[in-house]
C-alpha cells in the first residue's frame, strides 16, 4: 500500500508539468494578450506604451521561452504577479519594506469558494443519499415517484433563474436574507458570533441554490446504485440468512452502492476550488470562478496559470484521495486482490 | 467622475448589457409578483418628495460592476480605477458644467505668446489629507512619475511631449513644449496629482500606496474589501471645501440584475440602468417610481458602421453614401435603445462647442441609395435582388464584438435595410481580443459595427490622421484625406477656442461629405438615484448627472439607520 502511495505521488510531478505545458500552450494560442483588452482600446493610449508593457511581461519572447521562465519561477513556488490587477501577487501575500501587506489573489478567493462549495457538497450529499436510498427501496411507489418528479424539476430549472427568483422572493419581498455580497457593510464592527452569523446569512442563498440544483443528479446516482446492488446475489444471500432489512440495506447494500459515489466526489474536488462563474457573478462573491473568468477575459496569464496549476495539483490529490477511500471501502483493493487502478 | 473617465474614448458597454435575459426575467417577476409586494416603502418614508435644506452627514451607497485594479488610475489605465481615483485626487484643471476648462488645483493658467509654454499658478493653502502642503513639487513629481522610463502608463504619450517641466516656487508649475500642442490643456485636466512625500523612491507598480492611497480631494479611502466594497469617507481637509455626504460606499456587484434587486431592496442608492429598465420596468412599478429619480444624459460615445476603405467597393464614396442613405438610424435608436438615443452627424457631442450645428444626419432615403449605387455601376442584372458590378454581387461581412447585444441587434437591422437596396451582408460576432488581434489590427475586415467616444477635447488625430494606420493604431479603417490631415494638424496648434472650433467644424464637414463611416446612434447614459439623495442638478448639465456631486446631500429624516449604512 505504501509503495503504491509513493509511486502515485511521484507520478504527479511529470503529470503536473505536462498539464501546465498544455495549458500554457493552449492559453497562448488564444488571440490577444493583456494589451488587447477592451479598456486598452483607447486612442489616448499609444502603441509604444503597449509594446513596452509586452516587453515588461516577456510577451514578445517565443512561447517556449515564456514557459521556461514560468517553470523556473514555479520551481521556487513563485506564481508571479497579476498583469491586470496592479501586479498583485497571484498566490501568496507579500509584505513590502514598510510592513504593508498586499494579499495574494488566490489566497483571498480560494477560502471563500472552498467554504461555499464544501458546505454545498455536504448539503447535497446529506440530502441525496437518504433520498436516493428511499427512492430505491420504495421503487415505483409514491415516495420514489415524488423524488423522481423533484429530480426532474431540479434537472430542468436553470440555476441562474432560480437564483434570481429566490433573491427576489427572499431578499426583496421578504427581506430575510441578504441579496448579494459576502459581508455586511458593518462587518468590521461586529463581534465574533455576529460575524459568523452575518457570513452564514450571506452564504445561505449562494450555497443552498447550487446545492439544490445539484441534488437531482446525485440522488439519481445513489438511487440507481442502490437498485443495482439490491438486485445482486449477495443481498439475496444476506436476506436469506435472516438479516434484518435495515442491516441488509445500510450495512451491506449501501456501502457497496456508495463506492461509485466516492469516485464522483473525488472528481468533484477540482470543482470545489474552481468555483462557479454564474453563481459568483449573480451573488457578487469574489471567488475563484469569477477570478478565473476575469483573468481569461483579460488574458492575465499569471493568474490563469496559477489557478490551473493549483487546480491540477488538487485534482490529482483528489483522485488519490478517492482511490484511498476506495481502498478503505473495498477491502479487496486494500489486500491487493483486485488489480490496482 | 474625472474628465479622463468622461472622455474615455472607447465605449465600454459589453458587460453592462450582458444579461438582458436576466433583466427581462426580473421584469416578468416584478409584474407577476407585484400583487404580493408590500407597499411599506411608501409608508415608511412618506416625505421622499419633500425638499429639505442641505445638511452634512449620511452615507450614500452605489454599485459598480468591477473592482478597480489599483487606486493609481494613470498607471492601472482602466475606468474603475480612474473613477474611484477621481474622488481621491485632484487635477490642475477640470471641466465645468458646460464642459469648458476651469481651474481645480490651478487658480489660473497662461499660455505663452509662442504657445509653447503653459504656466499654472496654484491656489493658496492646498494640502493633502494628512495635513502636509500640496505644492507644485507634487505636480512635477507626478509628471515625472508618469513619463518615467520605468513606469508603464498607457496614457504617458501626451505628457511625453513636454520637453521641460519646472516648479520654480511652491505655487508655480511651468511646462514647455517643442511645438504648440492644444490638447495639452485637456491632458492637465486628466492627470490625477499624487503626493510626492508618500510615493518618492517607490516602485509605482508594486507600491502599497495603490491599495492605501492618500489624496487631496473630497473623499479619502477608509476601507477596501477587494471584490466586495470600497468605503470612502469625507476629507475634512479637502482643498475645494467639504462635501456634504459623510461616507460614499461603492459595492462591487457584477451582475446588473443583482444590482437592480439591491436597488429595489433599498440596499443601494444609485445604479446605471439599461434602456429596458429605464423605459419599461421602473415606470411600470409605482413603488419604484415613488422612491427613485431617473436621469437621462447624452452619453459620451457613439456607435458606427465603419468601412475598410482600402477594400473595394468602399473606396468608392458613392457606395459609402448609398449605404448611409439606406440605413434608418431612427429605427435603430427606437428598436435597440427604446428611443433613448439620438442621431449624430459628427464625432462630437451635440450641443457642445465642437459639434458643427450645420450638419444634419444623412436621412433614410432608399431611393437615393439605389440611385447612388446605380451611379457607381451597381445594378441587379440577374434579378436575384442583389446588385452587381461586372458580374460581381455587392456583398460584404460586418464584424462586431461578442456579448454586446446592442451592437448585434444594430447589425441585424442594418442587414435587413441593406438587403432592401440590393446589398448582401453577413454578420459575424467575435470575442473582443480575437476581433482586435486577428481582424482590426491587421485591417482584415470589410466593415465593423463598433463604438468611439465623443471626446471632450476635439483632437481626434489618432483616429483620423493618415499617419495613424499602422498595426495597433486607431485609424484602422484606413482613412486618408490630405484635407483632414491638415485640419487635424492645425487643430493641435490652435489654442484659441473660437478658431479651434472653426477648424473642427470644417473637419466634421469633410468627414460628413466623405462618409468614411456611418454614424448610427449616440445612446443616453441612464441613471437611477434614490430620492433620499437630494441636491442633484436638474436638468442634468452637459457635464453629466454626477457633476458637482459633492453638493449632493442626504436629509436626516431620509437616511438609513447608522448600523445599516455603516
Amino acid at each position: 500500500m505504501l509503495n503504491y502511495l509513493i509511486r502515485r505521488i511521484l507520478w504527479m510531478i511529470p503529470m503536473l508539468i505536462g498539464i501546465s505545458l498544455i495549458s500554457f500552450l493552449i492559453m497562448h494560442l488564444a488571440p490577444g494578450d493583456i494589451t488587447s483588452t477592451e479598456a486598452a482600446f483607447d486612442p489616448k493610449s499609444s502603441e509604444e506604451s503597449r509594446q513596452k508593457l509586452r516587453e515588461l511581461y516577456h510577451l514578445d519572447k517565443p512561447i517556449i521561452v515564456q514557459y521556461g521562465l514560468w517553470l523556473e519561477r514555479i520551481v521556487h513556488l513563485d506564481f508571479g504577479h497579476s498583469f491586470a490587477s496592479h501586479q498583485k501577487p497571484v498566490f501568496w501575500a507579500e509584505t513590502d519594506k514598510e510592513g504593508n501587506t498586499t494579499p495574494g489573489m488566490i489566497q483571498e478567493a480560494l477560502p471563500i469558494t472552498l467554504m461555499m462549495n464544501m458546505v454545498g457538497l455536504l448539503l447535497t450529499l446529506t440530502l441525496a443519499v437518504p433520498l436516493g436510498v428511499i427512492a430505491a427501496k420504495k421503487y415505483g411507489r409514491w415516495p420514489d415517484r415524488s423524488i423522481t418528479l423533484f429530480n426532474f424539476i431540479g434537472f430542468s430549472i436553470p440555476g441562474f433563474w432560480l437564483s434570481l427568483l429566490l433573491m427576489y422572493w427572499l431578499g426583496v419581498i421578504h427581506p430575510w436574507f441578504p441579496i448579494s455580497g459576502l459581508h455586511s457593510l458593518n462587518y468590521a464592527q461586529l463581534d465574533g458570533w455576529q460575524k459568523a452569523y452575518d457570513l452564514l446569512m450571506h452564504l445561505c442563498l449562494p450555497v443552498v441554490i447550487p446545492a439544490l440544483t445539484g441534488l437531482a443528479g446525485v440522488t439519481m446516482f445513489v438511487k440507481n446504485g442502490m437498485l443495482d446492488v439490491l438486485s445482486q446475489d449477495f443481498v439475496t444471500t444476506a436476506r436469506a440468512k435472516g438479516l434484518s432489512d435495515r442491516a441488509v440495506t445500510y450495512r451491506h447494500a449501501l456501502r457497496n452502492a456508495l463506492l461509485p459515489l466516492i469516485t464522483l466526489v473525488g472528481l468533484s474536488l477540482p470543482g470545489l476550488i474552481g468555483g462557479s462563474v454564474i453563481a459568483e457573478t449573480i451573488f457578487a462573491i469574489p471567488g475563484m470562478g469569477k477570478l478565473f473568468y476575469d483573468a481569461v477575459m483579460m488574458r492575465d496569464f499569471p493568474v490563469v496559470m496559477g489557478i490551473l496549476t493549483i487546480g491540477s495539483a488538487l485534482t490529482l490529490m483528489g483522485n488519490l484521495l478517492a482511490d484511498l477511500a476506495y481502498a478503505w471501502a473495498d477491502p479487496r483493493l486494500r489486500r491487493g486482490i483486485m488489480p490496482q487502478r | 467622475m474625472t474628465n479622463r473617465h468622461l472622455s474615455s474614448l472607447h465605449e465600454i458597454c459589453t458587460k453592462r448589457h450582458a444579461s438582458t435575459i436576466q433583466r427581462t426575467i426580473i421584469g416578468v417577476l416584478c409584474s407577476g409578483l407585484m400583487a404580493c409586494s408590500p407597499e411599506s416603502e411608501n409608508q415608511r418614508s412618506p416625505a421622499l418628495n419633500q425638499v429639505y435644506p442641505a445638511q452634512p452627514g449620511g452615507t450614500m451607497i452605489s454599485a459598480m460592476p468591477s473592482d478597480p485594479a489599483s487606486m493609481i488610475g494613470m498607471v492601472a489605465g482602466e475606468s474603475a480605477s480612474l473613477a474611484i481615483g477621481s474622488y481621491l485626487f485632484n487635477s490642475l484643471l477640470k471641466y465645468n458644467q458646460d464642459l469648458d476648462l476651469a481651474g481645480e488645483l490651478a487658480e489660473s493658467w497662461q499660455v505663452s505668446d509662442n504657445k509653447k509654454t503653459i504656466t499654472f499658478k496654484l491656489k493658496p493653502g492646498l494640502q493633502w489629507a494628512d495635513g502636509k502642503p500640496l505644492t507644485s513639487a507634487d505636480i512635477l513629481f507626478t509628471w515625472q512619475l508618469i513619463t518615467d522610463e520605468k513606469t508603464h502608463s498607457p496614457y504617458a504619450s501626451d505628457y511625453q511631449l513636454v520637453t521641460k517641466a519646472e516648479a520654480p516656487d511652491a505655487h508655480t508649475f511651468i511646462v514647455h513644449y517643442s511645438q504648440p500642442f492644444a490638447p495639452a490643456l485637456e491632458s492637465w485636466a486628466s492627470l490625477q496629482v499624487l503626493p510626492k512625500h508618500k510615493l518618492a523612491g517607490q516602485d509605482v507598480h508594486t507600491t502599497s500606496f495603490a491599495q492605501k492611497p492618500l489624496g487631496s480631494h473630497y473623499y479619502q479611502l477608509k476601507e477596501w474589501r477587494h471584490g466586495e466594497y470600497i468605503k470612502l469617507e469625507k476629507n475634512p481637509k479637502s482643498v475645494l471645501g467639504p462635501a456634504y455626504i459623510d461616507h460614499l460606499i461603492e459595492r462591487i456587484i457584477p451582475d446588473p440584475a443583482a444590482q437592480f434587486l439591491e436597488l429595489m431592496a433599498d440596499n443601494i442608492d444609485s445604479m446605471n440602468l439599461d434602456p429596458i429598465t429605464y423605459a419599461r420596468i421602473i415606470p411600470s412599478r409605482p413603488t419604484l417610481q415613488a422612491k427613485l429619480n431617473q436621469y437621462k444624459e447624452l452619453g459620451n460615445s457613439y456607435t458606427y458602421l465603419g468601412f475598410n476603405l482600402k477594400r473595394k467597393p468602399f473606396d468608392d464614396v458613392r457606395v459609402r453614401k448609398a449605404i448611409n442613405y439606406a440605413i434608418d438610424k431612427q429605427e435603430i435608436i427606437d428598436g435597440v435603445y427604446l428611443g433613448l438615443g439620438i442621431t449624430i452627424a459628427s464625432p462630437y457631442k451635440p450641443g457642445t462647442r465642437w459639434s458643427n450645428p450645420h450638419l444634419t444626419p444623412y436621412p433614410f432615403d432608399p431611393a437615393k441609395a439605389r440611385q447612388l449605387l446605380a451611379e457607381a455601376g451597381y445594378t441587379d442584372t440577374n434579378g436575384d435582388g442583389i446588385v452587381e458590378r461586372n458580374g460581381k454581387p455587392l456583398s460584404f461581412e460586418m464584424l462586431t464584438n461578442l456579448g454586446n447585444k446592442q451592437r448585434e441587434k444594430t447589425a441585424v437591422i442594418i442587414q435587413r435595410r441593406l438587403k432592401e437596396v440590393g446589398i448582401e451582408t453577413r454578420i459575424r460576432t467575435l470575442e473582443w481580443a480575437s476581433l482586435l488581434t486577428n481582424f482590426i489590427k491587421p485591417s482584415n475586415f470589410d466593415a465593423v459595427v463598433m463604438g468611439w467616444g465623443l471626446g471632450l477635447d476635439p483632437d481626434q488625430y489618432s483616429i483620423w490622421h493618415s499617419s495613424q494606420q499602422g498595426p495597433g493604431q486607431f485609424n484602422f479603417i484606413g482613412y486618408n484625406n490630405p484635407a483632414v490631415d491638415k485640419l487635424l494638424e492645425q487643430g493641435r496648434l490652435e489654442f484659441n477656442p473660437q478658431q479651434r472650433m472653426q477648424i473642427y467644424h470644417d473637419f466634421a464637414k469633410v468627414l460628413y461629405d466623405d462618409s468614411p463611416l456611418v454614424y448610427l446612434s449616440a445612446g443616453y447614459g441612464l441613471t437611477a438615484i434614490h430620492k433620499r439623495v437630494q441636491g442633484i442638478m436638474n436638468p442634468v448639465p452637459p457635464a453629466g448627472v454626477s457633476y458637482d456631486s459633492q453638493k449632493w446631500y442626504m436629509p436626516e429624516p431620509l437616511r438609513r439607520t447608522q448600523i445599516q449604512a455603516e
